[in-house]
């Protein structure tokens, strides 16, 4: 392995950034610009890190389980809806909009009606997770449909190739790119929607203890289980990316 | 089947789902505090409108509202491209900052709500703070991927015409990379209104989140029901008027 300098110049550059960061961290409670009781130390969040992150497992696990239930819920209702509509050009065109529609307005203001539905226990979360992540994956596979050329469909048939065939060897591999991106914004929007509830309502979850360790300003191990969320997050969406990679690769 | 037009059909889906709904509302023995029928809902939007409603004070939490999201989409589209533009600049920048930002993105920002709650409490600064970190994102993105389509051939012929840098920038790059800049803005604009919301509806002290949280407390469904519809018109009205500048803009 050659030193190239040109690689680790921007390494450097973040490293220092995030030192400084850190740094202005630091001394924002150590020269009290800000209020201990509302900020703990870098050094403090690390030490609590472990204690919560061994405090909340189940909440993690409550968290997780939720996540998961409403993300392929949600992918799955979608890509049933989807392909089912891919099928009439005429039905993608007349629903498209709908769909686009769930995508932007704000759901969170379904929120009260969801707990007039729905109650406060999981169910709400599920439910909300699961449609967050569902509209965004919908249009993606009705978007995706489009991709899929009709006279590579058409060649196919004419070559013999049964419906099923055509799919795996034709529809998908047409579709996949934007299937996959699908994939990355369902998986966000159903995280987001999943701790939106857990912070509004829930008893239980990550989102919930972040919730009740702030109002009870219980500030050091509050912002550990803010970076215990984060770190989790992004590993999930890591692991989300190297499937992704992976998958790709079989594509071919 | 084929005789209606798309748009004609998804109306009249729209309208046979309005009067199934109206006829379930009278006819079933779901609880009236769940479901009000649409056509109370339309009368407690116009009373709400014409200020007959109980609902307290809807013009100036409205207002608030508004208020908080133009603030907030101001900033986050001045910060955002400004930072577009930065990271797009060169090749060390990018590499430094850019996976920052990207791990910033991953994370759902809504368990960062916390944390701005504490460190500047809940006022009308914290739902716009919050409205601008998840809008940000997809405008940095979108100007940063825009800046670096532009065809290199187009920047060497200005260079040999003997633009000046600023010149290339103002006249080739950005017009070049105007299309993506301005769907990355209209994009930002949804998330900003959906995050000064979800701020509001987790904060509820003052905006429409406020009302929405007021109708759903005290049980007054239809009110609960018009002012969530109120809410997602504002939200559809603004993202319609959004696009609808982008589109002349990218076509003039």
């Amino acid at each position: 392995m050659s030193l190239r300098p040109r690689k680790y110049v921007p390494l450097a550059i973040r490293l220092v950034v995030i030192a400084v960061f850190v740094l202005i961290w630091d001394l924002a409670v150590r020269l009290d610009w800000i209020d201990p009781l509302f900020l703990a130390t870098p050094l403090d969040t690390i030490e609590h890190l472990v204690p919560v992150t061994i405090h909340s497992a189940p909440d993690l696990a409550i968290t997780l389980t939720a996540f998961v239930s409403a993300f392929v819920t949600g992918v799955v209702v979608a890509l049933v809806i989807g392909l089912a509509l891919n099928l009439s050009n005429y039905g993608r065109k007349m629903l498209l909009p709908l769909f686009a529609l769930g995508v932007t307005i704000p759901k969170v203001t379904l929120l009260p009606l969801f707990i007039l539905w729905f109650g406060i226990a999981q169910t709400p979360v599920i439910v909300f997770g699961a449609l967050s992540g569902f509209f965004p994956m919908v249009i993606n596979v009705l978007t995706a449909g489009g991709e899929v050329k009709p006279n590579q469909v058409l060649l196919a048939k004419a070559m013999g190739f049964g419906p099923l065939r055509i799919f795996r060897k034709v529809t998908l591999p047409a579709m996949l790119p934007v299937l996959v991106s699908g994939l990355f914004y369902a998986c966000n929007a159903s995280m987001m929607g999943v701790f939106i509830v857990e912070l509004a309502l829930a008893r239980h979850g990550l989102g919930a203890v972040v919730h009740d360790l702030a109002v009870t300003f219980q500030t050091a191990d509050m912002y550990a289980a803010v970076l215990l969320t984060a770190s989790i997050t992004v590993a999930i969406n890591m692991a989300l990316w190297y499937a992704a990679r992976y998958f790709g690769r079989w594509r071919g | 089947m084929g005789k209606l037009s798309p748009t004609l059909a998804r109306t009249l889906l729209v309208v046979a789902l309005l009067a199934l709904w109206e006829v379930f509302t009278r006819l079933s023995s779901v609880s009236a505090i769940l479901i009000a029928p649409p056509s109370a809902i339309i009368m407690q939007m116009v009373q709400i409108l014409v200020r007959t409603s109980n609902v307290p004070d809807f013009y100036a939490n409205a207002r608030l509202t508004i208020a908080e999201i133009l603030v907030a989409y101001g900033l986050a589209a001045v910060a955002g491209v400004l930072t577009g533009i930065a990271v797009a600049s060169s090749k060390v920048i990018g590499d430094a900052f850019e996976p920052i930002l990207l791990v910033l993105y991953a994370v759902p920002k809504i368990i960062l709500y916390p944390v701005i709650v504490l460190m500047i409490g809940t006022g009308p600064a914290t739902k716009i703070l919050f409205g601008i970190f998840v809008g940000i994102f997809v405008i940095i993105f979108n100007t940063a991927a825009g800046l670096r389509q532009v065809e290199p051939n187009y920047l060497r012929l200005a260079h040999s015409l003997g633009y000046g840098s600023a010149k290339i920038f103002f006249k080739v790059e950005l017009p070049a990379a105007a299309q993506t800049i301005l769907a990355g803005l209209r994009l930002g604009f949804g998330y900003t209104i959906i995050g000064v919301l979800t701020g509001e509806l987790l904060l509820v002290n003052a905006g429409l989140g406020y009302l929405i949280d007021w109708a759903s407390v005290n049980y007054y469904t239809a009110q609960l029901y018009a002012l969530i519809i109120i809410t997602l018109a504002i939200g559809v009205v603004a993202n319609y008027i959004v696009g609808h500048i982008e589109r002349r803009w990218v076509r003039g």
